[in-house]
């Protein structure tokens, strides 16, 4: 009784804690709701009766707000959190049969997610934004990519290992300010660290501090190549520079000793020495890593950046993120100045219409346009939006930019302010991406400090300021009416258009909001004008789009490319072709709102008109290539499964449609479909597309209509009972041919016990025990496991 | 504002909502989550209509007028998308609009109802509520095979309600059984004979007469009743049971001609033209060779019309064995009032105006679990048996316990339901999107007021609209997301501490049956009119 009576006030205390510092109105029911799960891994009942007594906050609002968001959970989470990426690129890559593997390995029962020692919970994430490292966990905040199914018990050995280990951090030498011989930089987005980037910079620190070499390290950004990370390049006074690709932390020494010499006697005798020593001790490590040039051609390195246009990217691979310096030393809030000197707010205004912007989140509505709209209105208070709740899984543009540009978008959103004629900028990010939350924080302090924002802006007339509101999971929080309502403290649920939100947005008031990626355009167009926006890309679509290259190419990443390039372009010489010899079947576009286009329509351009004409849609730009191997249904069971739980359930076509059309095509996946299933799923995917409120439920049919359009013979093809690609877990079965070797590597690793241990004999595959794991087939040294 | 709606041209003020520009141009639009007063955020889609501008379909209800705008709300397209809203909400709809007790009767009489007022006591309204389908309840008491029972899903539980023997209980006192005969409305004049005193022709008299028809029955053999008196033995029918319901008919004013052999000479010269309407219920024709020559046959060889009861002569009708062979009295019963109910269209000059399958929900068998959802409502325990055994029938006590054994499944709100009516309308059909699971039925019932049955709700909202705009402590409110999206009281509490002072605006503004009154009884001032077909039940206008 003591206890729990102990434990309430506990809790009492600190909701009243957290409460002082978001406030008591209703809007701060997120920030506060995500506070306290912060705290107790949950949020408990009686917080949550504790909120509504010491705030504005009613029970039903923190009810019906606290069950809408994904994030939140109503029970205690074991110590660590285990998510697992169901984004495309792993969906593709078997990011379930991972899920299936962790869940065996905790031990966990149907329904369960926190196993019996209440150590780990398990979760599904919508996207964690490493599309090039699918597929990928992530347990508390360390990143694991390339995760194979068999891989799950090392995996969390690793982690726990870890986690201890990280107690007791070394600290390093920091740079004495002696004469730079260079610089090295690394890149640190969240893929490059999750692919080791930040054990390289660590083990980079390390030789430098025990070698006393004296060269600058720089963090930067995504460089975009993400398929050849950890990526370190060299930069030495007067010489080219040289990059090295999938660099790992023990080759470090090696190449830094190779371009660099001690400084001192003392410090080259004792390198030498150590080394020597470490050498005697251990085997030389294998090299693994790949050294370029930087003016070397013909290199993937080349391949991949060539055919791209920075913009949106600029200065990739060579700017800091996180420093002001590095941005006004390349132009940054040249921009704007120059807004602030020589054009007035309808000049600027114009100046965007006239280069042809179109909104980058998806539909593509004239960004111009919209700034117009909102300079129109004749209210006092306006607001800017940056909407960076990029919730689509395959795509992580938006990451990358907050990421590796926080300045660059602020510039955007100051210029926007100031064309528009609003003073307040709000950055909506989602919580999955706690490092862009942090690096956007820093950059706002930044430019605080610096007078960029607050009032009288760079010692203008113009005030300006900007905060960051966090999303807690909900991806119909992408569309703008639904983010609104959100920040406003309520469900994301979206309302009719019209009123729109540049007439009637946030509180009331006109609010502009735009993309991530098109706010980071802006400063580029004023700087170099219009017409040179507009004289890139095509008729309908100007200047450049960013998109996430993932799935089965070779070399994946996050590119940027002129509108109006084909899709043949983008996965032949960009994304250098098919990996492991398989043929190209389709491209994924536009994530779940989008659709698959076929091989033979590779010589499309894309762009706006071109996807929609063609039945998808530019979404925010996940790409996802696929092969022979993938199977369309499971792609468009995929990705309705993720649409279909991300409805707000508001609009009955969505609410009720989406479940339907999805329970159709797990009858169809599953071989139990008759050929009427078809026709009547086409009808109401039409009808969902004709009948629903908002951009999510009008978009979530064209995953399946397009399939349909394009692949209509796989459908059939389940129909009558097996799948083409051996995807679909239902329909196929594991075979082991006569090449088995016996090795019982298979038997080992078979969870389920469904292949006996028969050394030197060929192995067999119990169906009925066989959960179709896909384990035996990846451990299988000679590729004698068949799926049919 | 100047918009166009179906070309008619019409000014309103900005701000007003398409929904709103189209009725005052006398355009219906159905709508179900939108409310007077409250705000429109549209959730039901069935008020689409097509903007011809855009090409696109917009909810009305929500839609503010702009300059010019071209609006139609009519098209076989609008009506297609408005009728899978409807389908797609009905496939996620758990309830039966009627109980399938009622449902199953041939006479579709209001079993629920009945048992309701006999277990609360109130027995002269539960014999009003029988007499309102059947004309001979005592005699159907004793003979009738009860369909009824053998669809009641108390049955999942332990054993069907006595419904029958309960019908039986509300016409066995004497006192209660002659009240409330005389007729409804006024002597209108008319006069109808009816030939044949069995199930079919007292029937078919009873209704007339309470309609205020001057009615004669005649009758072959000496004493009236027909197969009732001839073929059915004591002990299943006491005679005297029979005697005191024909009794009944007397008293109401009915002429009851015993020992008339109806010839057809006699037929033509002295009843068609003695009367304004004639109607045949003279049993099996094999036994009673009038027929064939008073009727002339239709190309297939019909003398009668089995669904409408007409024959090809103008005034001159039919039930009953006379139309086609009946193993069960009850439906001839029904066939009675069916034809009483032509007979009195054709009379008064009224034409049908529509002629359809009325629109039912329904739970085919229920779920585990669900029947305990049902029991919240009801007395446990097996039949009650008549402790003075079956022929005498239950005491008043022994009646209203057996009474109080009724589940209740049958919908409280069957009338103002908008998803029924404009199922109805817009002929919808349940099952088209009905998915492999459907959600399990449950009711909240501790309230003093009302019930909540969660799987009828549509998710409009409008109750937590209600409950905030009345100032609840707790009232209403969503939870979860997507397709589990539910209303719930907040925080766990109960619906008693979520609905303490808004009870009344929430059913009222509840589009369907998920939030009713306790004690709602909608379908007693129900006088719709069904009459059976191949297909089940079709309704026949609203008078």
């Amino acid at each position: 009784m003591s206890s729990s009576m102990n434990k309430n006030t506990n809790i009492q205390a600190e909701v009243d804690r957290i409460v002082t510092q978001y406030g008591t109105g209703q809007e701060s029911v997120l920030p506060i709701l995500q506070a306290i799960q912060q705290e107790f891994r949950f949020l408990p009942h009686e917080a949550l009766l504790h909120v509504c007594k010491i705030t504005e906050i009613t029970p039903a609002r923190i009810e019906s707000v606290a069950s809408f968001y994904g994030q939140f959970r109503f029970k205690p989470a074991g110590r660590h959190i285990i998510r697992v990426c169901t984004g495309t690129a792993c969906h593709v890559k078997g990011s379930m049969i991972v899920y299936d593997a962790i869940a065996r390995e905790l031990k966990l029962h149907e329904g369960e997610l926190t196993d019996s020692e209440g150590l780990f919970t398990l979760e599904k994430v919508a996207c964690l934004g490493c599309c090039t490292l699918a597929p990928v966990v992530k347990v508390d905040e360390i990143t694991y990519g390339h995760v194979k199914p068999e891989d799950a018990g090392q995996l969390l050995e690793d982690f726990l290992g870890k986690s201890v280990a990280s107690n007791n951090k070394k600290r390093y030498r920091s740079n004495d300010r002696k004469t730079m011989q260079g610089e090295i930089r690394v890149g640190l987005g969240s893929c490059c660290i999750a692919s080791g980037s930040a054990e390289v910079k660590r083990s980079l620190e390390e030789v430098l501090a025990e070698t006393g070499i004296n060269v600058h390290v720089k963090q930067v950004g995504c460089v975009g190549v993400c398929n050849q990370v950890p990526l370190m390049e060299i930069i030495k006074p007067g010489e080219p520079g040289v990059f090295y690709t999938h660099i790992k932390p023990e080759e470090v020494r090696d190449v830094v000793l190779t371009h660099f010499r001690p400084s001192g006697f003392l410090d080259r005798f004792r390198t030498k020495l150590v080394h020597l020593f470490d050498m005697a001790v251990e085997d030389s490590p294998p090299v693994t890593f790949f050294k370029y040039d930087a003016d070397q051609r013909d290199t993937p390195l080349c391949d991949f950046l060539d055919p791209q246009m920075a913009i949106a990217t600029e200065q990739r691979g060579h700017i800091s993120p996180t420093s002001i310096e590095d941005y006004k030393i390349n132009g940054g809030f040249s921009a704007l100045k120059h807004c602030f000197s020589s054009m007035s707010p309808q000049e600027v205004a114009d100046e965007i219409v006239l280069s042809g912007l179109r909104g980058r989140g998806g539909a593509g509505f004239p960004t111009g346009k919209k700034w117009q709209i909102v300079k129109d209105q004749k209210e006092a208070t306006k607001y800017i939006i940056c909407n960076g709740d990029e919730g689509d899984p395959g795509a992580f543009m938006d990451r990358m930019l907050l990421e590796s540009y926080p300045f660059r978008i602020i510039e955007g959103m100051l210029i926007a302010g100031y064309a528009t004629g609003a003073s307040e900028g709000i950055f909506y990010i989602r919580a999955e991406y706690p490092l862009a939350v942090q690096r956007v924080k820093d950059a706002l302090m930044v430019c605080r400090q610096e007078g960029i924002l607050g009032n009288s802006v760079m010692n203008s007339t113009f005030s300006f300021s900007i905060r960051v509101f966090e999303g807690a999971g909900a991806f119909v929080c992408g569309e703008e009416t639904a983010l609104i309502a959100s920040v406003e403290g309520n469900r994301g649920t979206p309302r009719l258009r019209p009123p729109y939100p540049a007439i009637h947005g946030l509180n009331g008031k006109p609010t502009l909001i735009n993309n991530t990626e098109t706010f980071s355009l802006v400063p580029w167009i004023i700087r170099n004008g219009a017409n040179k926006f507009a004289s890139i890309g095509t008729s309908g679509s100007k200047g450049t789009k960013v998109f996430a290259l993932a799935g089965k190419v070779n070399r994946g990443g996050l590119i940027e490319v002129p509108m109006g390039i084909t899709i043949r372009q983008v996965v032949e010489e960009i994304g250098g072709g098919i990996a492991s010899g398989r043929t190209f079947k389709a491209v994924q576009i536009g994530g779940p709102s989008g659709g698959c286009i076929p091989a033979s329509l590779a010589d499309m351009q894309i762009d706006f008109e071109a996807l929609s004409s063609a039945g998808t849609m530019m979404g925010s730009g996940g790409l996802i290539v696929l092969d022979d191997r993938d199977c369309m249904v499971d792609l468009t069971h995929y990705f309705l499964t993720f649409t279909q739980s991300q409805s707000c359930g508001k609009c009955t076509f969505c609410r009720i449609g989406t479940h339907r059309m999805l329970e159709l095509l797990e009858k169809i996946r599953s071989g139990h479909g008759v050929p009427n299933d078809l026709t009547h799923l086409e009808q109401l995917a039409r009808s969902v597309q004709t009948g629903s409120l908002c951009g999510l439920g009008k978009t979530a049919p064209n995953p399946v209509l397009t399939t349909i359009r394009y692949f209509r013979e796989e459908y059939e093809a389940h129909i009558q009972g097996f799948c083409p690609a051996g995807k679909c877990a239902p329909l196929i079965t594991y075979k082991i041919t006569d090449q088995c070797i016996g090795c019982t590597r298979c038997a080992q690793r078979c969870p389920t016990g469904a292949i006996d241990f028969n050394p030197y004999e060929i192995h067999k595959v119990d169906p009925d025990r066989c959960i179709k794991c896909d384990i035996c087939r990846t451990v299988c040294p000679i590729d004698a496991i068949n799926v049919n | 504002m100047n918009l166009t709606i179906d070309n008619l041209t019409i000014e309103v003020p900005s701000g007003t909502t398409v929904l709103q520009a189209a009725n005052s141009l006398g355009i219906h639009i159905p709508a179900m989550c939108c409310g007077e007063g409250r705000s429109s955020h549209p959730s039901c889609m069935v008020c689409m209509v097509k903007d011809l501008e855009s090409g696109k379909m917009i909810p009305s209800c929500a839609m503010p007028v702009h300059n010019g705008m071209q609006i139609q709300t009519h098209s076989p397209e609008i009506r297609e998308i408005r009728r899978e809203a409807l389908e797609l909400l009905l496939s996620d709809h758990v309830g039966d609009c009627e109980a399938p007790c009622r449902l199953s009767c041939p006479a579709f009489m209001n079993i629920p109802l009945m048992n309701r007022l006999i277990a609360a006591g109130h027995f002269q309204e539960a014999l009003n509520i029988v007499r309102e389908e059947i004309a001979l309840p005592l005699i159907l008491g004793y003979i009738c095979p009860a369909p009824c029972e053998k669809a009641c899903h108390r049955r999942s539980v332990d054993e069907p309600v006595s419904i029958c023997m309960l019908k039986r209980f509300t016409a066995s006192d004497n006192e209660r059984r002659m009240k409330n005969l005389l007729p409804a409305t006024h002597e209108n004049g008319k006069k109808v004979a009816v030939i044949g005193s069995g199930p079919a022709g007292l029937s078919a008299g009873f209704y007339l007469r309470k309609m205020g028809y001057t009615v004669t029955i005649y009758e072959r053999q000496d004493i009236p009743g027909g197969t009732l008196r001839y073929s059915i033995p004591e002990e299943k029918l006491p005679r005297r049971a029979l005697d005191a319901e024909i009794a009944c008919l007397t008293a109401m004013g009915i002429t009851m001609l015993t020992g008339q052999e109806i010839y057809a000479k006699r037929f033509e010269e002295e009843i068609v033209p003695g009367h304004d309407a004639v109607i045949l219920a003279t049993g099996d024709p094999i036994e009673n060779p009038l027929l064939p020559f008073t009727l002339p046959a239709d190309p297939d060889g019909n003398l009668f019309n089995r669904k409408t009861c007409v024959t090809s002569r103008p005034g001159i009708f039919g039930c009953g064995s006379a139309i086609n062979s009946q193993q069960m009295a009850v439906r001839s019963v029904a066939q009675g009032k069916l034809a009483a109910i032509e007979t009195d269209l054709y009379l008064s000059g009224i034409k049908p105006k529509r002629i359809r399958s009325s629109f039912h929900s329904a739970i085919s068998h229920l779920l585990p679990g669900e029947v305990e959802e049902y029991l919240k409502e009801s007395l446990h325990g097996n039949r009650i048996q008549p402790h003075e055994g079956w022929l005498h029938g239950f005491t008043p006590e022994e009646a209203m316990l057996e009474a109080g054994r009724c589940l209740h499944c049958d919908c409280r709100k069957p009338v103002s339901c908008k998803l029924r009516i404009l199922s109805d309308e817009y002929q919808a059909n349940r099952k088209r999107f009905s998915g492999p699971e459907r959600k399990r039925l449950t009711k909240f019932i501790r309230h003093d007021l009302l019930v909540y049955e969660p799987e009828k709700c549509i998710k409009c909202g409008l109750c937590v609209e209600i409950t905030a705009a009345y100032k609840e402590e707790l009232g209403l409110t969503f939870i979860g997301r997507g397709f589990h999206v539910h209303i719930g009281v907040p925080l766990g509490n109960t619906l008693r501490e979520g609905i303490a002072r808004s009870a009344f605006f929430c059913v009222e503004g509840c589009p369907t049956g998920a939030l009713s009154f306790l004690d709602q009884e909608e379908g007693v001032e129900y006088r719709a009119r069904f009459r059976m077909t191949g297909k089940g039940w079709e309704k026949i206008g609203n008078y």
